[in-house]
């Protein structure tokens, strides 16, 4: 049967067809993210109208060809220029550039292409591991707990907001809210409609998404009139030749730094609404502190550049990982494959594996794929990448704004749609300036009804409140919800040196023991009682440490 | 009005939002069937976008203005224009796009809105004028094809113009 289904899934990859898009869709994940401004999320939400006619695998593995050219393009402009052409790529400019400006580009780009790649394939391979075994966990999960996985995904998201962690919650409310508009999909009941259709009809959610997300980053990268007619780089023509056999043989020297990088970049994909931008400077800052010559690191170490990209590149593998297995999105791109998804009527839940097997083999396969033709394709439009750079942003915002409308209009042939555009192209715009994270708001939006219908359906089943917090699945997220939305202030205090950051792990070890504790079985209660040991130690540890001269 | 700053003010404007979100609630109509009312979740939201507000005003009030904004001084339309004009000039060129939609069509409107937007931000000469031209024509006129001759998808026309 898995043969069976994973055959079809190469037929389904393997085409001509396929493939032709696939490596158009590398091609333009790689351009658009050697364009510094120009981010991944947006790449990967222009692509969506364009994939509406294909088949759900065809569609899918385009999407999927961009996202992963898009990783990599950013450590071209980055190597070459000093520019990061993504935030996934700012740490690999860090050595990537001093490498390349000591007369070594060659070996500087290898040393980011193969690493990439490895970051990628490694990342694949997990996903390939794990996503069945997290579906297998996720068809436990009842409406009490799918309504507690939604709010703590976006409490995670909010708390990345850092500082402004009150800003976050509240842009992913307001997400929430967004999605309530127009008929009620339980019962199917107008709100917010005002008495307009348009609002009745509720707003297209891929709309909203293009418009917060690529309307509004376009606004500001035009904003200023100087910035917006210069150009990104002036470098003149770059003749470099990338070092592969010399990049490969550093990289099995340094394997270490790769499988750890990888597996710091899934984790961090995994993790609602942390991206590539958070996981490339983890992996850095560790590859550092583990070097035996951390000195060398912002001069040119290899290692500064293995770390970023085999980690950035493997954040998606995580991303999609909770995306396949449970219907919620790790990050802003996988919330719009999400969004892909529901195009061709699929609805990812625990059972989409074994519902899907071909489409959901197809999605491994494409990643795989995809991976081998970024790596062809890297050295190939070397020097496209330094030419795009010299574009002048204000050209391609007009272009992209332009071709953004027709490809929202074409999602559903409706002309409001391309006002919803507009309309939360300006929401963006100024939630931007006035310091309001995104990404809570994004997931939000994708995340709303997903947690009605779920709340809905806990209390068609019962009308006991309690089980919202009683249910171990649901406890324990709850659990972590407040311990991430206490987070910022936990970074805050450890900063300041406060004395009760110390029991911050160990309390949440304590508390997260008990719903695991409560879950049955061997192993769970297994692992509750080792979390116990582990909080125990670590309490052991801080006191001790409180209690030792200064 | 010391204590008064951007963040107070938009942490007032979200309440009063919440307040007339709320009362748009007490419209929405209460079916018979169903165990949660269409009206309690959007009403669940705004309770938790009220608090948050409510925290957010209280904050940015401890906080009082930032030494940037007390800075910030009102100096005419002329310099606000001048500090906005791109922003303004997209968002009056989108609008126009979207108004003239149904009479001049995608294909033309499209057109239109990408050479305005590229010769209103850019540079504007004659040697400009051919490119912003050429890549309006080009951009907009290989969309339009790709998506009517290779995706089947039929773009709104111009009642004026016919494409």
């Amino acid at each position: 049967m898995v043969v069976d289904n994973l055959l079809l899934a190469f037929a389904e990859i393997g085409n001509i067809q396929t493939l032709l898009l696939m490596i158009v869709g590398v091609g333009a994940g790689l351009l658009a993210g050697s364009i510094p401004g120009f981010t991944i999320a947006m790449a990967v939400v222009l692509t969506l109208p364009f994939t509406f006619s294909m088949p759900p695998a065809q569609g899918l593995a385009t999407m999927i060809s961009v996202l992963v050219g898009g990783l990599s393009g950013g450590l071209m402009s980055g190597i070459l220029t000093g520019i990061p052409g993504t935030p996934s790529s700012v740490a690999t400019t860090f050595d990537g550039f001093p490498l390349a400006r000591k007369g070594e580009p060659g070996f500087a780009l290898g040393l980011g292409v193969w690493s990439s790649f490895f970051g990628g394939m490694i990342s694949a391979v997990l996903l390939v591991l794990f996503a069945p075994q997290l579906a297998r966990i996720g068809l436990e999960f009842q409406p009490w707990d799918f309504f507690m996985l939604v709010i703590f995904a976006l409490t995670v998201t909010a708390s990345l907001a850092g500082q402004n962690l009150v800003k976050g919650l509240i842009a992913g409310a307001l997400g929430l809210l967004v999605r309530t508009v127009g008929e009620d999909e339980a019962v199917g009941v107008g709100r917010f409609d005002f008495g307009s259709d348009y609002l009745l009809s509720g707003f297209d959610f891929i709309a909203v998404l293009i418009g917060l997300f690529a309307f509004s980053q376009l606004l500001s990268d035009v904003k200023g009139r100087a910035a917006a007619q210069h150009a990104l780089t002036d470098t003149g023509n770059i003749q470099v030749r990338i070092e592969h056999i010399r990049a490969l043989k550093e990289l099995a020297k340094r394997w270490t730094v790769v499988v750890r990088s990888a597996l710091i970049g899934m984790f961090t994909g995994i993790l609602p609404g942390a991206g590539g931008s958070i996981a490339n400077i983890l992996a850095y800052d560790q590859a550092k502190k583990a070097s035996k010559d951390p000195d060398s690191f912002g001069t040119g170490n290899p290692e500064g550049i293995i770390a970023p990209e085999s980690s950035n590149n493997a954040v998606e593998g995580g991303a999609l990982t909770p995306l396949m297995a449970l219907g919620i999105p790790g990050d802003v791109t996988a919330a719009i494959m999400l969004g892909a998804l529901l195009i061709h009527d699929i609805v990812p839940s625990p059972s989409f594996i074994s519902e899907e097997p071909v489409l959901a083999y197809s999605i491994f396969i494409a990643f795989f794929v995809a991976n081998f033709i970024m790596l062809g394709m890297q050295s190939v439009m070397l020097r496209v990448f330094v030419l795009v750079t010299r574009i002048r942003m204000y050209m391609l915002a007009a272009v992209i704004l332009g071709l953004a409308s027709i490809g929202v209009f074409a999602l559903n042939n409706v002309a409001d749609d391309i006002w919803t555009l507009f309309w939360f192209g300006i929401l963006g715009f100024f939630m931007r300036q006035f310091g309001f994270p995104l990404a809570p708001m994004i997931l939000g939006v994708v995340l709303g009804n997903i947690a009605e219908l779920n709340l809905a359906r806990a209390l068609a089943i019962s009308n006991d409140y309690t089980l919202f917090f009683t249910r171990p699945w649901a406890l324990f997220f709850l659990i972590i919800a407040l311990f991430s939305a206490v987070f910022p202030l936990f970074q805050k205090a450890r900063t300041e040196g406060a004395k009760w950051v110390r029991f911050y792990a160990p309390a949440l070890l304590t508390c997260a023991s008990l719903p695991l504790m409560l879950m049955g079985g061997a192993v769970r209660p297994g692992l509750s009682l080792l979390c116990l040991c582990l909080a125990a130690f670590l309490c052991y540890k801080a006191i001790k440490a409180a209690g030792a001269p200064a | 009005m010391s204590s008064v700053n951007r963040d107070t003010i938009i942490a007032i404007a979200l309440l009063v939002t919440c307040g007339g979100l709320y009362m748009a609630t007490l419209e929405i109509r209460e079916p018979d069937y169903g165990q949660l009312s269409p009206a309690t979740w959007p009403r669940l939201i705004i309770g938790i976008v009220t608090l948050l507000s409510t925290i957010y005003l209280v904050q940015s009030v401890r906080r009082g203005p930032t030494p940037d904004e007390e800075k910030i001084e009102w100096s005419g339309f002329t310099a606000f224009f001048a500090q906005w004009r791109n922003v303004l000039s997209v968002f009056a060129l989108f609008l126009g796009y979207l108004l003239i939609l149904p009479w001049v069509g995608m294909l033309l409107g499209g057109a239109a809105f990408v050479f305005l937007l590229l010769s209103v931000l850019g540079p504007f000469s004659g040697r400009d004028v051919i490119i912003h031209t050429t890549i309006a024509l080009l951009t907009v006129g290989g969309i339009w094809l790709l998506f009517t001759y290779g995706l089947g998808v039929i773009l709104p026309r111009g009642e004026l113009t016919g494409i």
